[in-house]
């Protein structure tokens, strides 16, 4: 029975071609829309480390100046100072423990071919490779070394080892870079979590650094302090080591709880860390310390912003429109058959099976919405590559979009088409037969 | 005869016979109520959309106080043991200074756009508890108000000799700064901006200056605090082994100036590299990139909602003439003349639109306190609505043009046809 609903389908879509063409076509934009905006936030708020990304936090000292705040309304700054770095770090209260910066400087490597460039570097504890999950092509990182002590030691990304090392295994060889000889101890294979949780400084999808080198390194050789710094005390003076004992906040703080860790026993540590710091005389304000697991961070930081929400809803909007509009064109064209059908029922006919039939057509043209939608979706991402130049590398149609396309596109058509299609089998033939 | 036809051209109107319309159009509820929709939820989005897309062209259009177009920036990083920040900077600027296509050449890290800079807080009166008006802070020389070109509207240009030479550790505050007449205004609470010229001002409640001279414009390089109209000048130059040039041509040598630049700068000194060779425009469209994207899209999305409106109405209209076709001819049989065929399409989509429109008008301020709620949008003006509400009713009579136009053309003959 099927296959003759299925020939009977094609035929008239085939005879009434422009009316079903508008339908599908209709039908496709307005899918079309909606997926491209939704894949926009879907893959914006894609979880950067999935294995784990509830138990990694970010954490937040209010080391800021009575009666002010470091961000508005009254939140801590979003780093924290070099000494409550130190401290939270050396005191070992997690599993992983890492606090990070990000500074730059002069790469000169020892082959004359290689023309030296600027590098940009994070300065980082070790355990900042196993917390992220850094996925390394040759040698491995370092442990988070004790307060004082120096090593020259680098870690490349793919991309700064072919340009220096033209891409072989480079662990152990030396490069030379701010001033010194540091030694090669890994390489990074492919690296770019989007987003770029662990430090936005720079924006959300931004690459990933060059280089990376113990964060004693940047006290030891005085680097420049890159990305967000901020400091409210009016006199610290000009020494370099004058600002890493100042209230000034420039260092990202991660940290990760073992699997059976609770949240509530890190709290208390940072509590009664704090609570120690305010008898020293620091930490004017009330104890605010904030812990946001990577969900929650990403979301406080509005990576999907609000631009993408407000495009969902209105792709929304528009494909109501494109059902409103299929729904009468259908309307129409199961109309333009009323005599046929008529003459069907006259001959024996069911109600369910003339209803069959328009919900048999109706679904190849929900198909035909598809294959439109699909192929104006992946037009429209490409000029959303376009239109979002940092973000294009990540912009792809995954196979749950597309599966949701084409149920969204069937979908569609039935609800557009259910209630023309109802009406045509309740209608009475005798009329239609004179 | 006569007088009655004159009186059918003065009132064309009489002649439309709403009932039967009306009775007709309810015959067809489902699809009608389709098209109402449609139209409505069209006039929802189109007021919205556009109204965001104004408020974004607003943004883009701000200007930032400097000359645009006629200006890039370049960075100089020294990278070999004997490269002498200073005396490289000072020998560049010279040079560039004299070209012939250069206006004037400045060092700085800060420019509008360049998306970072300190933020200092200003006052009046020494001491912590004052009221402060915060502030972004460039760091120029004395050539700095010529090649951002900007306009000094009270007071003076710093000297050469105000023009302290610093290294980054090195703080010492000038004597004497320049502010934009935004700070100035906000810091004294006066129109008079000549009487500020020569006061003191305290900059993070410790250092004490003189404003020597208020430029009438220029935007911060980036803006955390909705300030962005509020930044300081001081007479300082700040040498780090990379260094930026900020350099202002001539009209229409922005192009050749920057591939002659670069071109020299890389000859003269093999001991730095240049880098970021950029004009300010590529990095305003770099920064308002969101927002050009979501101009784009907007647009994207209110034109195709038009479209797909359109062919709803249209569709409908045409279906009705091949369904009417006989009705038509028995009309015009009967004596209706060609306008009377075509006034009737159109009151028929009048009353449509206007359905749509009713509806729509609810939508429309329904989604904006959504939005308004939701994203801290600001209020729908009624004067979008009305826009929005001209549009439809514009796109409906397009839509039914065609199928209009074909019904004035049958036949009378048709209604002798049977079907």
């Amino acid at each position: 029975m099927f296959d003759y609903y299925l020939k009977l389908s094609l035929k008239n879509i085939y005879r009434q071609k422009n009316l079903s063409l508008l339908i599908a076509t209709t039908l496709g934009l307005g899918i079309a829309a909606c997926m491209i905006t939704y894949s926009l936030i879907h893959l914006m708020s894609k979880d950067p480390l999935p294995n784990k990304s509830q138990r990694v936090y970010h954490v937040q000292l209010d080391n800021w100046k009575l009666n002010f705040s470091a961000i508005p309304p009254d939140l801590p700054p979003e780093e924290v100072t070099w000494r409550d770095a130190m401290n939270i770090v050396h005191a070992k209260q997690a599993k992983f423990q890492a606090a990070h910066a990000i500074t730059w400087g002069m790469v000169t490597p020892e082959d004359k071919n290689v023309p030296p460039f600027l590098g940009v570097i994070r300065a980082t504890q070790g355990e900042f490779f196993p917390m992220f999950e850094v996925p390394f092509l040759y040698g491995q990182g370092w442990q988070n070394y004790p307060a004082n002590h120096v090593e020259y030691v680098t870690i490349l990304s793919k991309s700064t080892n072919q340009r220096v090392f033209g891409g072989v295994n480079s662990v152990g060889q030396t490069l030379p870079m701010l001033g010194q000889l540091f030694t090669v101890v890994g390489v990074l294979d492919e690296w770019h979590p989007s987003p770029k949780y662990f430090d936005m400084s720079f924006g959300a999808f931004y690459q990933p650094e060059d280089l990376y080198v113990p964060l004693q390194i940047k006290l030891e050789l005085e680097l420049p302090h890159g990305g967000h710094t901020n400091c409210w005390e009016s006199d610290i003076g000009d020494e370099y080591q004058a600002f890493l004992n100042s209230e000034c906040v420039n260092f990202n703080l991660w940290i990760e709880l073992a699997s059976g860790q609770s949240k509530q026993q890190f709290d208390n540590f940072l509590q009664a860390y704090v609570e120690q710091q305010k008898s020293l005389g620091r930490f004017p304000k009330v104890t605010n310390n904030i812990l946001m697991d990577i969900k929650q961070w990403l979301i406080h930081k509005e990576v999907v912003s609000s631009d993408m929400y407000l495009f969902f809803y209105l792709a929304l909007l528009f494909l109501l429109v494109c059902l409103f509009n299929a729904a009468s064109l259908m309307s129409t064209k199961f109309a333009a058959k009323n005599n046929e059908i008529a003459l069907r029922r006259a001959l024996g006919a069911t109600q369910q099976a003339i209803f069959s039939q328009c919900l048999t057509e109706t679904i190849i043209l929900g198909c035909l919405g598809a294959l439109i939608g699909l192929v104006l979706c992946m037009l429209g991402l490409e000029g959303i590559k376009y239109l979002y130049p940092n973000f294009s590398t990540f912009i792809s149609l995954d196979m749950p979009l597309l599966l949701i396309t084409v149920g969204m596109s069937i979908l569609s058509s039935i609800f557009a088409g259910l209630i023309p299609s109802i009406k045509v089998c309740m209608l009475a033939p005798a009329v239609y037969l004179k | 005869m006569s007088s009655n036809q004159s009186q059918q051209t003065r009132l064309p109107f009489i002649r439309i016979a709403f009932r039967p319309m009306i009775s007709s159009l309810l015959r067809q509820k489902y699809a009608m109520a389709m098209l109402v929709l449609q139209i409505a939820l069209t006039l929802a989005v189109i007021s919205n959309g556009l109204f965001i897309v104004s408020q974004r062209l607003e943004i883009l259009q701000r200007e930032s106080g400097i000359d645009e177009p006629h200006t890039f920036v370049l960075t100089s990083s020294g990278f070999t043991e004997n490269f002498n920040p200073q005396t490289s900077m000072q020998t560049d600027l010279a040079e560039l200074r004299q070209m012939p296509n250069i206006i004037n050449a400045v060092a700085t890290y800060s420019f509008p756009y360049s998306g970072s800079s300190d933020w200092d807080d200003l006052q009046t009166v020494a001491g912590s508890d004052q009221n402060t008006v915060p502030a972004a802070s460039y760091k120029l020389d004395e050539h700095g108000i010529e090649a951002l070109g900007l306009s000094l509207i009270a007071g003076e240009n710093f000297s050469p000799s105000e023009v302290l030479w610093q290294t980054e550790s090195n703080k010492t505050f000038p004597n004497v700064v320049i502010i934009t007449s935004n700070v100035a205004r906000n810091l004294f609470s006066t129109l008079d901006l000549a009487s500020v010229i020569g006061k003191t001002i305290f900059i993070n409640a410790a250092h004490s200056t003189v404003v020597k001279g208020i430029v009438n414009q220029l935007q911060a390089p980036w803006d955390p605090v909705g300030q962005i109209e509020n930044s300081i000048i001081y007479p300082r130059v700040v040498t780090r082994n990379s260094s930026r040039y900020l350099i202002r041509t001539k009209p229409l040598m922005l192009q050749s100036t920057i591939a002659d630049v670069e071109q020299y700068l890389e000859m003269s000194n093999q001991q730095r590299m240049i880098r970021k060779v950029q004009s300010i425009e590529t990095i305003k469209k770099q920064i308002y990139g969101p927002d050009i994207a979501a101009i784009t899209i907007l647009l994207v999305v209110v034109s195709a909602l038009t479209i797909i409106a359109a062919m709803g109405i249209a569709g409908i209209a045409s279906f009705n003439v091949i369904k009417r076709h006989k009705q038509i001819g028995i009309r015009r049989a009967l004596g209706a003349n060609k306008m009377d065929i075509l006034s009737q399409f159109f009151t028929e989509n009048i009353i449509q639109t206007s359905c749509g429109v009713f509806i729509g008008c609810i939508l429309a301020v329904a989604l904006n306190i959504f939005l308004v709620a939701q994203y801290g949008l600001p209020k729908l003006p009624s004067s979008y609505i009305l826009i929005a509400v001209l549009c439809v009713y514009v796109l409906g009579i397009l839509a039914t043009l065609k199928p209009a136009l074909r019904a004035m053309n049958i036949s009378p003959a048709e209604a002798t046809k049977s079907q």
